[in-house]
């Protein structure tokens, strides 16, 4: 995607900030990208996370469900960051 | 008493140096601790994208690398007036704490311990930062590998903040929360808190002292091993790639 012709969805954690990029289709992500000074181990995992919801819908409850199985499969830890943190964040770029 | 080993880099190119970090905590030469002052350059942490982060056109005199731990950029101007440590450690929740944000206040102890030596009211605000009275002077970031910790920080003794400003995008979501109107308040610098400069070579040597202090050992001289200066090698090509840098 063109990250600076898509708009971000900006949400601060405890942990840092968390800006996504999202693009949408037939109601679900097709592309995510995110940017952000979070801390999150293993470094790597961000990659699983992202990839995993690629085809998910585009609905709250479903996008928390997603980054929450991914933590659980890959064993992440992100002090003061949560799986709640990244659906916000994400919340907020498909409402810009 | 125990040993440990002690480097000091010197002046050197981020590039090279975030190859030779990298290489310490995947090397077998036990715990370290060094030092380092890097050239006028950014480094970004592992989740930042630097067309995001960065005014790239704004860049072009600055030398940008990416690290393998999380957090902000760390900016560094021509001043050169910035110490930057790493600490590689086996955890062992006596030392290095299993517990990520433990482990963090267990190393930024040292940096406590030198700021208050100059008399500051110094603090370990979590996750990662060292205040003085509740302004930043000091960002740490960390990663873990089979068992190891890497944490590299700055200290700052002078910083221009304005030009900071000027090559990064930083939202105002960024500060919001920390009750301060921008982030000129939030930061603040060894320099400024004293009222004087002070020899940087000094308030390092009171950080290496701080530092036999507070782990109870002796920092001894040494150098990278035959292994580490391998996996630097190796390394070395990431941190010059485009695809590392800018992905």
């Amino acid at each position: 995607m063109d990250i600076l012709k898509t708009k971000p969805g900006i949400h601060k954690s405890r942990g840092g900030l968390i800006r996504s990029f999202v693009i949408l289709e037939n109601g679900k992500i097709s592309d995510i990208t995110i940017s952000g000074d979070f801390f999150l181990f293993p470094e790597e995992a961000v990659f699983r996370i992202l990839e995993n919801l690629k085809g998910t819908p585009a609905k709250r409850e479903e996008l928390l469900k997603n980054i929450e199985e991914t933590y659980a499969k890959e064993n992440i830890q992100s002090p003061g960051t949560a799986p709640v943190d990244f659906t916000e964040s994400i919340m907020k770029a498909l409402e810009a | 008493m125990e040993e440990w080993r002690f480097i000091d880099f010197g002046l050197v190119d981020i590039r090279d140096m975030m190859a030779m970090d990298e290489a310490i905590l995947k090397g077998d030469e036990g715990n370290t601790f060094f030092f380092w002052t890097p050239k006028k350059s950014i480094i970004l942490g592992f989740f930042q994208k630097a067309q995001v982060e960065l005014d790239l056109p704004k860049c072009k005199d600055y030398t940008i690398t990416r690290r393998i731990s999380g957090g902000g950029i760390a900016f560094s101007d021509d001043r050169c007036r910035q110490i930057n440590y790493g600490v590689v450690g086996t955890i062992d929740n006596d030392l290095f704490p299993l517990d990520i944000i433990e482990s963090y206040k267990q190393v930024c102890g040292v940096l406590i311990d030198t700021l208050v030596h100059y008399g500051l009211n110094a603090a370990f605000r979590p996750i990662n930062d060292v205040t003085v009275d509740n302004k930043k002077i000091s960002g740490n970031a960390q990663t873990r590998w089979e068992g190891k910790l890497l944490q590299n920080g700055t200290l700052l003794l002078d910083f221009d903040i304005e030009e900071m400003l000027r090559i990064s995008n930083i939202p105002k979501e960024k500060f919001l929360d920390k009750k301060i109107a921008s982030i000129r308040e939030g930061l603040t610098w060894l320099d400024r808190e004293l009222g004087q400069q002070r020899d940087m070579e000094e308030v390092r040597n009171v950080m290496k002292d701080k530092f036999e202090e507070h782990f109870h050992v002796k920092l001894k001289n040494g150098t990278l091993s035959k292994k580490e200066k391998e996996l630097t090698k190796n390394l070395i090509p990431k941190y010059y790639s485009p695809e590392w840098v800018y992905r």
